[in-house]
């Protein structure tokens, strides 16, 4: 399957999610532990991503680069949590990557 | 509908949205750039999916070739949290057509949602909206007006994001790499809240290297499922 065809099932797919609802079940809405289930499994879900680009490369474990790139996500998150904008933290921590990285 | 006054009082509300979006949406381009995806398929994405967190999510498996099953998988999960958001919009649209409604629906975000949803409780509140037929095709006019010059701003920011990207010198790739993690986690810093929330961001970022080491393909999804469940039960005892 190329990459265009991936894109345009996850585009029918993302379709369906917000459709369907609003289609077939206006005026319900979901118990309160299935909402808490499908938020928990967003955040599980992000914090597995952040953690997989950010400290490995393929099938490997970055341990040389890991420990820089840790400081780097705890000052993005500082950041970001200090001044409620996640895109200052973002780009101070690609300054901080990237200054260590080229000292390196 | 369309430049209704009802559709520009929701454009009017959209502006903090375009601006917020600007540069996520611009990061999502020089993310995508510097994974290797091309700007067709770059602009392509951003129009059907629409969800910057989505896109994030299957930037890396899109880019290194794995299975189609996986990204799907990944991209459905992301997405999920747009069934609550449709089902609590619902309600202040009835009356419409189906066809238009399930049209608009597409521009369903994170964003798109709040405003909509906050304007139409309040009015609500002060009785002015019924939720009757003609209140329901007034209500997606506005929706419309915030979910559809969002989207736009969504996809011109990409392809502006794509662009900056290719004006990078070498040797920016390790900062480059990082806008991915980085913006995720800026935006949980600023969204948690909840202890519970906290702990499962803890332990998924934990456990999804040892996971992904056991089994590189589904190992962290796994892991990511197990702790939210974790999470859930333990906030059911409380």
């Amino acid at each position: 399957m190329t990459r265009v065809e991936i894109i345009l099932i996850m585009g029918l797919m993302a379709f369906a999610v917000r459709a369907l609802p609003q289609l077939f079940f206006v005026g319900r809405q979901f118990p309160d532990a299935w909402d808490r289930l499908l938020r928990y499994l967003s955040y599980a879900f992000i914090c597995s991503i952040v953690s997989i680009t950010l400290f490995m490369t393929g099938t490997r474990f970055d341990a040389e680069a890991a420990p820089y790139r840790g400081l780097a996500l705890a000052v993005t998150i500082f950041i970001a949590y200090k001044t409620k904008r996640p895109v200052m933290g973002m780009f101070a921590g690609a300054l901080l990557v990237l200054v260590v990285s080229r000292l390196r | 509908m369309l430049f209704s006054a009802r559709f520009r009082q929701g454009m009017r509300a959209a502006v903090p949205i375009w601006i917020a979006f600007v540069p996520s949406s611009i990061a999502w381009g020089i993310a995508a750039q510097a994974h290797g995806l091309t700007l067709q398929e770059i602009l392509l994405m951003s129009a059907l999916v629409y969800s910057g967190p989505a896109q994030f999510a299957v930037l890396a498996p899109l880019a290194e070739g794995k299975s189609a099953l996986q990204v799907l998988i990944a991209g459905f999960l992301m997405n999920l949290r747009f069934l609550p958001m449709s089902m609590t919009l619902a309600p202040f649209f009835r009356g419409v057509k189906r066809l238009p409604l399930a049209l608009a629906s597409h521009v369903v975000s994170a964003s798109s949602f709040i405003v909509p949803y906050l304007q139409f409780e309040k009015e609500r509140e002060s009785n002015t909206n019924k939720i009757q037929s003609v209140e329901g095709d007034r209500n997606l006019a506005f929706f419309v007006g915030v979910g559809a010059t969002s989207l736009l701003v969504w996809i011109a920011g990409t392809g502006i994001g794509y662009g900056v990207a290719l004006g990078f010198p070498p040797g920016f790739e390790e900062a480059l790499k990082f806008i991915l993690p980085g913006y995720f986690a800026g935006l949980l810093a600023v969204e948690m809240r909840d202890r519970v929330v906290a702990l499962v961001c803890l332990a998924s970022l934990l456990a999804a290297v040892p996971g992904a080491l056991i089994s590189p393909g589904w190992g962290w999804l796994i892991t990511a499922v197990l702790v939210a469940t974790l999470g859930w039960g333990l906030k059911a005892r409380k």
